[in-house]
């Protein structure tokens, strides 16, 4: 986090580290424009995002499975759902483990962080980044960005739960512990009961509250990227 | 790369017709889905058709709707859109969502994809739903090695192991008849060494013989028909059967290699028919007192269960089930008439509501009445015909067709007039039209004649088609009565169960599934003032004549077909428990497939039920 996202809108940022010339795949991503923040909600594309990792510490903790599918014009595309299972430098610790169940035999089989980074990075491409506590994934994503091509990760973002919160807001009603998490959350628009703690299926499941939350955002005019948008 | 997309792919697996896809296509279906969240009350697709996807219901609730007509409501694992508009006589249909709704979207191309390598799928996507019931029907009768399937079934397997009997041509003719009768078959083959020179029949004897005045020692070789027609062991006995009925003849020598090795007759044809209605009907005319018919009427139920086993037809099962019926009636009439003495004036006894339709099955109600000459005087002739109902009813009754709760009977005065007075009814009823009178005297507009005078009864039925036929405002209380029974679909094309009493969660088989089609397809007919009475026929009169679209008459047959089919395994199933049969069907009997298939059906009957109403009704 800098103070830079206060003076410069994001599209400025972008050409800001273009022009740093980061390595390829980071490169790559920083060409290709930012959804216009102006965009009717359901013009832009997003990438639904969930990480599994060896625990919270964005310093310290890793990426152990990715999980993302697109969404485009109010339609999730399972076609596009793809699932990496990346390999930590150390053990995977059993506090994890026995949330999202990917053991040490699993991930050793997987592909490096290096690897799956420019698959993730070229699907990012283009579109708004969307996950349920984005913080998370934002901020491991960008860590991993500048530890391996020597600059952050930025993009347009969308957090689920903080578009839930909002909508706790406009109704005035208080929340409560646990009403933010993901089913739950679910649950309030309908949506069917998932397993969670694999990263594709919180993909995925974030994705459909989004498109819950969307038709239900509350304003007279269809919202805009920004109207859905947190800082980054 | 690895999907796991385990939630949706077992979803599919576990709705229709996603079940019928092998492990690996269902394993392949989830990356072609696109998913949806459609807010409540928003239209389903908000743009371009609801052809180009196939909808599928994940969470919530849409209603599909033409022209502001509710034509479906689905509910979770239900599917839409996909071809939705090649239905018959929908215009234009849009879907929307009732609750909030998760819907996954599989594009038209990759159905049509599926369809194309999956022939389950093609056939559950056939382009009408009519269709789609048509194929699980046409299914379940190639699956089935139907005993009664004349058209798969060659002569060989109808043949009785008797060899036939070869006479030369020099045999007198009072040699051939003794030969018959010692023998007890009804034809004699003239042969001389293997070749087949002709055949004599019973027939020939009384026509070429008796008639004629012949001289019984005339040798056979000058009354036998010459060069007869043969059929081959391998011929389809359906194929038999029409020659016969073509050329009127009733005995066919049955050749192998050249060479006769049995005959079949007519009589192998109709027992292969109806194999133990034949006996029983012959049975019934055999009795002479209404005990022994009781026994004999007990086996109705058995008669039942082997139909089912034979997956017979609904449509043939209530004929044969009904000309027993009619076997009965007609003996108890002779009976009568042995004790009463010969009618003074003549009387046509005419059954009515299912047993005039033919569909009757395992356990019915006596509806009937009794139709006087206008000769009849009530008192001189009042105790006679009193005396004769009460004879044939009782004994209906007692044969366990019991007495019409509504007393729709001959025994009831009011049902035992002159056909002047029947005349004076109907003006009435089709004049005058009062809902409730209607909804009961309904019965008797299905009408057939059982017993007596024929002339009576024809005489009755033309005045009154003369009257039905396009009179809107009786065709128009009719229709009323037609829409009062509506089918047990609900909300969420969920089956609506009966709550509570000895039924409970179950629902009427008869009354919401059958009833209303046989309704239905009464006013068109009544409107068309056809004399077809078995709704199946009426079905044909009325496409034919145009009341109903051709494609409308198809899927109400399949519908009816469907539906009968599944009441008549029901109802097997328990009198094989040793149960009474009943029409209260539970969903859980059925298998998802017939479930699905069934709501289609029911979908079918409250589509033309719209039509109808639209029809008769503004």
């Amino acid at each position: 986090m800098s103070f830079w996202k206060y003076l410069f809108n994001l599209e400025e940022r972008r050409n800001w580290y273009l022009r740093k010339k980061p390595e390829g795949p980071l490169r790559d991503y920083y060409e290709v424009p930012f959804p216009p923040m102006d965009a009717d909600w359901k013009q832009v594309d997003y990438l639904a995002l969930d990480f599994e990792t060896t625990g919270l510490d964005q310093k310290r903790d890793e990426i152990l499975s990715v999980g993302y599918t697109t969404i485009r014009g109010q339609s999730i595309y399972l076609g596009d759902a793809t699932h990496l299972l990346t390999k930590p430098t150390g053990a995977i610790p059993e506090s994890s483990a026995v949330v999202h169940g990917i053991l040490d035999d699993q991930a050793s089989e997987a592909m490096g962080i290096k690897e799956a980074l420019p698959i993730l990075l070229d699907a990012l491409a283009g579109k708004a980044m969307l996950a349920h506590h984005a913080a998370i994934e934002y901020n491991f994503l960008s860590n991993a960005c500048k530890r391996i091509y020597g600059y952050p990760f930025i993009s347009p973002v969308v957090d689920t739960l903080a578009l839930e919160v909002r909508q706790f807001r406009s109704r005035n009603e208080s929340i409560k512990r646990g009403d933010l998490r993901l089913a739950n959350a679910r649950d309030r628009y309908g949506l069917p009961r998932y397993p969670a703690h694999n990263a594709l299926t919180d993909a995925v499941a974030a994705g459909e509250l989004f498109l819950a939350q969307a038709v239900y955002h509350q304003g007279k005019r269809s919202p805009t990227l920004k109207d859905l948008t947190v800082i980054s | 790369m690895e999907i796991e997309l385990l939630e949706i792919r077992d979803f599919l697996a576990s709705h229709h017709p996603f079940d019928q896809l092998s492990e690996s296509a269902l394993s392949a279906l989830p990356e072609k889905l696109q998913m949806r969240y459609y807010r409540r009350d928003s239209a389903i697709p908000d743009s371009g058709s609801l052809d180009s996807f196939l909808y599928i219901v994940r969470t919530g609730a849409v209603e599909l709707a033409s022209d502001d007509e509710l034509i479906a409501r689905l509910g979770e694992g239900d599917v839409l859109g996909y071809r939705t508009s090649s239905l018959a006589n929908i215009s234009e249909l849009h879907g929307t969502a009732i609750e909030d709704t998760l819907i996954y979207q599989l594009p038209a191309a990759e159905v049509d994809k599926l369809c194309n390598q999956h022939t389950q799928l093609a056939y559950f996507f056939g382009p009408v739903g009519g269709d789609r019931l048509r194929d699980a029907i046409s299914q379940s009768a190639k699956e089935s090695n139907s005993q009664l399937n004349l058209m798969t079934t060659p002569v060989k397997d109808l043949l009785s192991r008797r060899r036939p009997i070869g006479m030369p041509p020099t045999t007198t003719i009072q040699e051939t008849a003794a030969a018959m009768s010692e023998e007890r078959v009804s034809s004699i083959l003239i042969t001389e060494g293997d070749k087949l020179l002709g055949i004599v029949t019973d027939r020939d004897l009384c026509r070429r013989v008796v008639a004629e005045g012949l001289d019984y020692n005339t040798p056979a070789e000058e009354i036998m028909t010459r060069d007869p027609s043969t059929v081959e062991e391998d011929d389809y006995a359906f194929a038999a059967q029409l020659y016969m009925a073509r050329h009127n003849i009733h005995h066919l020598p049955v050749v192998k290699n050249g060479k006769v090795t049995n005959m079949l007759t007519a009589t192998d044809l109709t027992k292969h028919q109806t194999t133990s209605a034949v006996y029983l009907v012959g049975d019934i005319y055999k009795q002479r007192d209404i005990e022994r018919m009781k026994e004999v009427a007990a086996k109705i139920p058995d008669l039942l269960v082997n139909l089912a086993a034979a997956e017979a037809t609904a449509d043939s099962a209530g004929h044969v089930i009904t000309s027993v019926t009619d076997a009965i009636t007609t003996r108890l009439l002779q009976l009568a008439e042995e004790k009463l003495g010969p009618p003074p004036v003549p009387y046509a006894w005419v059954a009515a509501g299912s047993q005039a339709r033919n569909e009757q099955t395992a356990r019915s109600d006596q509806d009937n009445c009794l139709v006087m000459d206008d000769g009849y005087d009530p008192d001189l002739h009042g105790n006679y015909f009193k005396a004769l109902a009460q004879f044939v009813c009782d004994g209906l009754n007692a044969c366990g067709y019991v007495y019409c709760p509504g007393e729709m009977m001959a025994i009831t005065d009011q049902w035992r007039q002159p056909l002047k007075t029947w005349k004076q009814y109907f003006n009435k009823w089709i004049d005058q039209p009062e809902p409730k009178a209607l909804m009961l005297v309904c019965v008797f507009l299905d009408m057939r004649c059982v017993g007596g005078e024929m002339s009576l009864f024809r005489e009755l039925r033309s005045h009154m088609l003369n009257r039905t036929r396009g009179n809107r405002l009786f065709l128009a209380h009719m229709a009323g009565n037609a829409l009062s029974h509506q089918p047990p679909l609900g909300f969420f094309r969920n089956f609506v169960l009966i709550r509570g009493g000895d039924h409970d969660q179950t629902f009427d088989m008869k009354h919401t599934g059958i009833v209303p089609i046989v309704d239905l397809t009464r006013v068109y007919t009544l409107a068309a003032g056809s004399e077809a009475v078995n709704t199946l026929d009426r079905l044909e009169v009325v496409a034919e004549g145009g009341e109903v679209s051709a494609d409308g008459a198809t899927d109400l047959r399949d519908a009816l077909e469907f539906i009968s089919d599944l009441r008549i395994q029901h109802q097997a199933r328990l009198i094989k428990k040793g149960e009474r049969a009943d029409n209260f069907m539970s969903p859980d009997e059925l298998s998802h497939f017939e479930r699905s298939h069934l709501k289609d059906a029911f979908s079918v009957v409250r589509t033309m039920q719209n039509v109808l109403s639209q029809r008769y009704q503004r």
